[in-house]
């Protein structure tokens, strides 16, 4: 308890900016920006992800051993994702001039 | 010495400090595997997104967009108020914890309602893969596959909502009835955890299910 | 001090009769004893694993197959997979001995979250009781790999019981995990810094690393996989838009990091076994340690090597078979290490030293023989066949299940208060080595020469193999009926054990044997590195 912990001031304006990347993103969503839309979005919600971890969850507030985890637990996740997606995005090359 | 803290230490540990930290930790273990958990479908999407990218996108416009938007600004609100319901409880308020945990409840409801009203339109609208889809155009078949990733994620999702109202349910009656205090408040802070979480999934699925095709509408 | 050694006091109150009744076991939270409910729970599965690997093995005595019809052999060979790997492999080691060893090893009363360890037996047991029903049912064939589209669309069996069983149990992996990585982390005893760990709880750590960042996804893709075959949405359909590749994907991410689920925690095993009856302190302690992480770490990386034939990308493959080499470094290091402990020490040939190094000897051939499947090459040639079934045979059979059978001999003192009757352990020790090797050494030789795996029948020219590995079969059999026998027997029977048989070092040996129902009475203050026989001399008696 005597670790530093956000005043109720930080929350309403974390509260505040999530809010408004809400709308934000809400907005640019109806711009077509042809394959950068899915782009822009997750930046957007990753962004509004990462105030809500550190803020909210205390991410940053607590032990290094919580940002660990926490880390690894998104770490293992880009290991998934990345090994799969490459092979998906390699399967159609082809070393060989296909006859 | 006989406090409220040192009535809810569990025999396996030392010293309160040592429980408090413990089951931090236990906690965001927790949440790392449910990162994985959702890894997987998320894995899932990208895969056929790269795949079928113009079905994918199409397939988003038919989102109820903004209802979307709004239940990400009604989730986020209730991240809001759980958070400070854990500051209450830190500070020893019971009142006003309780109040802000059951304000928590009440805006999660109102998320899980918009979401069934969402999914109950898609259902009219012959959208709901293995129940009634309906092929509607050249896109149609890929279009399945968004559809059910969709419901499988915002599934999951809701799920985790619904163990989150059951959790708060319980954190109400234990402030009420004692067994939290401004000593021993460990419980909810890691049920704000979870709550928070929750809500990190969310914005991120609104991103991939609503925004990609919102200019189509 | 002197005390501790030899003389027990007359009247004890240890766990196990600490509390009496059959509700003192099923609702208790102690960690010793949720340890004992697995390891009854999971010799069950194992008996009944066993039988279904002897009863294929008779199919399989004669070219044209003894016994049963194909569609039965089917299901005989998924159900091994399955009951081996889910219940009994899985949980063997970790929810047993570690279960019991872990909190004593590190100083603690329990483990973190006692009722959740509790919860983890519960729902593992309802995991393996669906699966149970899948098997009284009718059972399942699709393989214990589950690959759609058979599993999703074409076969008849109980797949969803099946996979709902395991996605259940699935739970209760990652329960055990989060629990032993909190209590790693947050309940060691004073002075017990990670550098003066057992070697033990390293490999404990890096096994929990695998449970809880692996099983989620196994459970999101059985479940997807019940979803596909009850709605039919798609997902591993090519007619449909589906890729059934993604379905072997997020399988092996769990499945070949599972492996290691099963092996690591042997190597912790043997770690331990080694230093005792060699009288060193373990030969390069930091270097063991890491390559525990290592081995966890890497071996997420490597999953695609199961799926070089499956038509995956070939520069995918080209890099997974680079990265799957690597797992071998790891390996190495700890083979080299522990012969290096044994080199030069007073080695004592004990029944869990003769597993010990049983283990070493066939972890080896089943390390090599991984490197040529991880050749791409040799794996067009091999895969699907008994070269692949003998290969991972070693790693599980020859390696886990050898060095469960050592740890429980090793840690049997303590467990159970009693001597097991050494000559009758060393004797099964070495029929359990003989019986497995001549099981599995002759499939290495008939996978070579292109005998496919899952058929119930072979061309006659195989013959003479396939009755040298039945014949292996019988006497593994043996060598694991021999061992259920006498333990039990010396349970009730065998000689009272002191509470530190094997004069060694290591915290779990400072308490009487068997414990009392919170470990320690005083919590210990540790001030000397693991296997350090020199700082304990006097106490423990060695000249």
């Amino acid at each position: 308890m005597s670790e530093h912990r956000p005043t109720v001031k930080t929350y309403a304006l974390t509260w505040g900016i999530l809010l408004a990347l809400t709308l934000l993103t809400s907005l640019i969503g109806l711009v077509d920006l042809g394959p950068f839309s899915l782009a822009v979005g997750v930046v957007i919600a990753l962004i509004k992800a990462s105030l809500i971890a550190i803020f909210f969850m205390h991410a940053l507030y607590g032990s290094k051993l919580i940002r660990v985890v926490a880390a690894g637990g998104v770490a293992w996740f880009l290991i998934l994702l990345g090994i799969t997606l490459a092979d998906y995005l390699t399967r159609n090359w082809y070393p060989f001039a296909q006859r | 010495m006989v406090s409220a803290s040192s009535l809810a230490l569990r025999q396996q540990f030392n010293n309160p400090a040592q429980q408090r930290e413990t089951v931090t930790l236990g906690m965001w273990i927790f949440l790392a595997t449910e990162v994985m958990l959702f890894g997987a479908l998320f894995t899932a999407y990208s895969v056929y997104r790269i795949y079928y990218t113009p079905a994918f996108t199409h397939a988003s416009g038919e989102m109820e967009y903004w209802m979307g938007a709004v239940n990400t600004a009604v989730l986020i609100c209730s991240s809001f108020t759980m958070a400070l319901g854990v500051h209450s409880a830190e500070a020893g308020k019971k009142r006003l914890t309780v109040l802000f945990l059951l304000l928590t409840m009440l805006i999660g409801c109102i998320f899980l309602g918009i979401k069934f009203w969402e999914h109950y339109r898609h259902y009219l609208d012959h959208k709901v893969p293995g129940i009634n889809f309906q092929e509607a155009g050249a896109l149609g078949p890929r279009e399945q596959m968004f559809f059910f990733l969709y419901f499988a994620m915002t599934g999951l999702h809701a799920f985790h909502m619904l163990v989150g109202l059951g959790v708060l349910s319980v954190m109400v009656l234990r402030v009420v009835f004692g067994s939290i205090s401004r000593e021993y408040h460990t419980p909810i802070e890691i049920a704000g955890l979870y709550w928070h979480f929750v809500d990190v999934i969310w914005v991120v699925l609104f991103a991939i299910f609503y925004i990609p095709g919102a200019h189509l509408r | 001090m002197m005390s501790t050694i030899a003389v027990r006091p007359p009247v004890v109150t240890d766990y196990l009769n600490a509390e009496h009744g059959i509700l003192s076991w099923l609702l208790t939270t102690d960690h010793k004893r949720i340890g004992l409910l697995y390891l009854f729970s999971i010799t069950a599965f194992f008996f009944l694993g066993g039988v279904f690997a002897l009863l294929m093995r008779l199919q399989l005595l004669v070219p044209g197959g003894l016994i049963v019809d194909p569609d039965t052999y089917n299901k005989l060979f998924t159900m091994h997979g399955i009951t081996m790997v889910w219940f009994f492999l899985i949980p063997s080691i970790p929810n047993t001995l570690g279960n019991f060893f872990i909190p004593m090893m590190i100083g603690a009363k329990d483990l973190a979250f006692p009722k959740l360890n509790l919860l983890s037996w519960y729902v593992f047991m309802l995991g393996g009781f669906t699966t149970l029903y899948a098997i009284v049912r009718g059972g399942v064939d699709t393989g214990w790999t589950f690959y759609a589209p058979f599993s999703t669309a074409y076969s008849k069996t109980y797949v969803v019981a099946a996979a709902v069983g395991i996605f259940i149990a699935g739970f209760s992996s990652i329960m055990t995990g989060l629990n032993f990585i909190a209590t790693i982390h947050r309940m060691r005893a004073p002075g017990l810094t990670w550098f003066r760990l057992p070697i033990f709880i390293w490999s404990m750590y890096a096994t929990s690393l695998i449970l809880v960042l692996a099983t989620p996804v196994l459970a999101i893709t059985l479940a997807t996989l019940g979803i596909e075959r009850i709605f039919h949405v798609g997902i591993f359909d090519p007619a449909m838009g589906g890729d059934p590749l993604l379905f072997q994907h997020l399988f092996w991410f769990y499945s070949h990091p599972a492996v290691y689920i099963m092996v690591l925690p042997a190597m912790g095993v043997v770690s331990e076994i080694i230093p005792t009856f060699s009288r060193k302190p373990l030969f390069g302690y930091k270097a063991v340690a890491f390559s525990s992480m290592a081995i966890a770490i890497v071996g997420f990386l490597v999953w695609g090597h199961h799926m070089f034939v499956a038509g995956m990308s070939l520069y995918s493959a080209m890099v997974f078979s680079f990265l799957s080499y690597l797992v071998a470094l790891p390996s190495a290091i700890k083979v080299f290490n522990w012969t290096a402990t044994m080199y030069k020490g007073s080695v004592k040939m004990t029944a869990p030293m003769l597993y010990a190094i049983g283990f070493i000897g066939v972890f080896t051939i089943g390390g090599m023989t991984g490197l040529f499947l991880a050749a791409m090459g040799i794996d067009v040639h091999v895969t699907d066949t008994y070269f692949v079934v003998a290969h991972f045979h070693y790693i599980m059979v020859g390696g886990a299940v050898m060095a469960f059978l050592g740890g429980i001999h090793y840690w049997w003192p303590k467990i159970s208060g009693k001597m097991y009757p050494e000559y009758l352990a060393q004797l099964s020790a070495l029929t359990v080595f003989l019986g497995f090797n001549l099981t599995f050494f002759p499939q290495f030789i008939l996978g070579y020469l292109g005998m496919p795996r899952r058929y119930a029948t072979y061309p006659p020219e195989f013959q003479v193999w396939n009755v040298l590995s039945t014949a292996g079969a019988t006497i593994l059999g043996v060598g694991y009926i021999v061992p259920l026998i006498y333990l039990l027997w010396s349970w009730k029977y065998g000689q009272d054990a002191p509470s530190n048989p094997w004069r060694t070092t290591g915290l779990e040996w400072k308490t009487p044997s068997p414990p009392p129902k919170h470990n320690f009475e005083n919590t210990p203050v540790v001030t000397w590195n693991a296997y350090d026989f020199e700082a304990q001399k006097e106490e423990l008696h060695l000249g």
